[in-house]
């Protein structure tokens, strides 16, 4: 018998045992269920569960719902890979050079906790409505988490490796791809995680504001048209999305940087 | 015969939506080709998904502004006042909102002029907005308010000012009542709910409220038709400079427009308009059937704006206006 098969009652017993997360997940929706049915919470803007799946299932197939996600993942992706990439490039600066620290870190400071909604109505003045503004919103999401964990990891690179590779006679640039930048992966990816879940939020946000596009766009149109079914839909679809995301994040950062894991340190 | 080649006549007509061929007035249909030839001018026109704006929904999906070379982009935002930062912007051309709103932002010195009508209260109720207080709470009037909270989607409206004219025009003092902003799809729950003693609701939530609330809780005044019938909700507006430079253009959108008011006055409580409402809103077809309309028109009156300033400067809302005839585009005169 294979490993395989050996394993697969084990995962299964994992996945069904009293304390496994899934359960509360599926009793909370029960309860949602019940407290809809019985009259618990007696509103038209709280239906059954059931009604929501119903709902989310018509506009999936309908195409709708699916295209509304596809539209929202391309800005947030499009937004979290230039957050990424100037998030990686300045905090590289930063961790590299004081005197950049000294001189842009308490601008930095003062921008990282300013919430991003707040900062819409500004983008809408210079960038419009539309993808520009939206794109940017996940951007400037994802770039200070990058930014900082960039930072942060950059100091925390072992100066044994690169004194190491010095003596070897790396040059630079080959120190900074084959040392650095594998030692600094970690906490890149760290900061990315943050960005992601923040990235989407962000979008929908951003997307709630103004303009006809996304599921934030929906959202608030279901809610208006008095349309509960649908718009709980579109928050499960969210929730489904934030969740999907993040396992999926977590594969990628177990194949990217399993050589961390296996040191024995968790992510 | 103008210059145009019948190619390019044909080829340019069918670029254009089937339904503004079907619909395009055979008076229309002489002039037609040659802005039909040109690249159509694109407009782009903040709304919000209301019944008022039907006859804008309408005039795109007839083909009226395609008819006047004309493509309209609309844009949704979660409240009128919100479009209208994105005018002064630029970011649109034309923007829906309501009176007060417009009229505030003018009072601060932003240029924005009339050019449509869109929503008029209509002469005697049932009018589109609702004063609806928990059954059984005493509340008749708006005496019976003083020191209780009352809700409106937002402070400083058209809502809030029918509201607030309302509880003084019913014996109360509008400064004695505490006012909450409650967007319009929690207003019923918060109302049931004994988190607010009244709420001043617009259609299509006075009907959702009722029919899904209606044993808790009920209507105890009309604050637009008790206060001031037949009087100003809401219109289109531009920048003064964009109007001065294109009229032309506006003048066609104007156009456009008007024939999609008309389109909507003709069909008033039929199926086709209720579809069409229901298309760009989402409002369930069912309970449009039994909300109340506005009036659609399709000019600004000096007399509407001066009542609407007039009201303003009764509840806090004073200061310096222009003259209303200085406000009016020629569009929008009637």
């Amino acid at each position: 018998m294979s490993e395989a098969v050996l394993a697969r009652p084990a995962a299964v017993s994992l996945r069904l045992r009293p304390s496994s997360g899934l359960l509360l997940v599926l009793g909370l929706l029960l309860l949602w269920e019940i407290s809809a049915r019985t009259g618990m919470v007696d509103s038209p803007n709280w239906p059954p569960f059931l009604h929501v799946l119903a709902a989310l299932a018509r506009d999936t197939v309908s195409g709708e719902i699916p295209l509304l996600v596809g539209s929202t993942l391309a800005r947030m992706f499009a937004g979290l890979a230039a957050g990424t990439l100037a998030g990686v490039a300045a905090g590289l600066i930063f961790g590299a050079s004081r005197l950049v620290r000294r001189l842009l870190g308490p601008t930095v400071e003062l921008i990282r906790p300013i919430p991003i909604p707040a900062i819409i109505p500004p983008l809408v003045l210079f960038l419009g409505l539309d993808d520009a503004m939206k794109v940017t919103v996940a951007a400037v999401t994802a770039f200070f988490p990058v930014l900082t964990n960039t930072a942060q990891g950059l100091r925390a690179v072992e100066a044994d490796q690169l004194a190491m590779a010095r003596s070897f006679g790396v040059p630079a640039h080959r120190r900074l791809l084959r040392v650095t930048l594998p030692a600094i992966l970690p906490y890149v990816l760290a900061g990315l995680r943050v960005a992601l879940a923040l990235a989407l939020v962000t979008t929908v946000v951003a997307e709630m504001i103004a303009g006809e596009q996304g599921v934030g766009h929906y959202l608030v149109l279901m809610q208006f048209a008095g349309r509960a079914e649908e718009m709980y839909a579109a928050v499960l679809v969210l929730a489904l999305l934030g969740y999907g995301l993040n396992r999926g994040f977590v594969l990628l950062e177990r194949r990217l940087i399993g050589w961390f894991y296996a040191t024995g340190r968790d992510g | 015969m103008t210059g145009i080649t019948r190619r390019a006549a044909l080829g340019a007509a069918v670029a254009r939506p089937l339904a503004a061929a079907v619909a395009m007035p055979l008076a229309g249909a002489v002039a037609a080709p040659a802005l039909l030839a040109q690249a159509p001018t694109k407009l782009r026109v903040s709304v919000i998904p209301v019944l008022d704006v039907a006859p804008l929904h309408a005039a795109i999906a007839q083909g009226y502004f395609a008819a006047e070379g004309i493509e309209i982009d609309t844009s949704s935002t979660a409240g009128g006042a919100t479009g209208l930062p994105g005018l002064v912007a630029g970011q649109f051309r034309i923007a829906f909102s309501n009176t007060v709103s417009i009229l505030l932002g003018i009072r601060e010195g932003l240029d924005f002029r009339f050019v449509s009508g869109a929503s008029r209260s209509q002469p005697a109720p049932p009018d589109a907005m609702a004063v609806m207080v928990r059954k059984g709470s005493g509340i008749t009037d708006g005496k019976g308010l003083e020191g209780k909270r009352i809700a409106s989607n937002t402070r400083n409206n058209i809502v809030w000012l029918r509201g607030m004219s309302w509880i003084d025009r019913t014996g109360g003092d509008y400064r004695k009542v505490t006012t909450v902003e409650v967007p319009f799809p929690q207003m019923a729950d918060a109302l049931a709910g004994g988190q607010i003693d009244a709420a001043i609701f617009s259609e299509p939530f006075v009907t959702a409220a009722l029919q899904s609330h209606g044993d808790r809780i009920e209507r105890i005044g009309w604050p637009i038709s008790e206060t001031a019938p037949s009087s100003s909700v809401a219109q289109y507006v531009a920048m003064k400079d964009d109007l001065a430079r294109n009229g032309e253009v506006f003048e066609r959108f104007a156009r456009g427009l008007h024939k999609g008011v008309d389109w909507v006055n003709e069909r008033l409580g039929k199926p086709e308009l209720l579809q069409l409402i229901s298309g760009f809103s989402r409002v369930p077809v069912e309970r449009l059937q039994n909300c109340a309309f506005t009036a659609y028109p399709k000019d600004v009156s000096e007399a509407e704006l001066a009542e609407v300033i007039s009201t303003m400067g009764r509840h806090g809302l004073g200061g310096r206006y222009p003259a209303p005839a200085e406000l009016i585009f020629r569009t929008a005169k009637a």
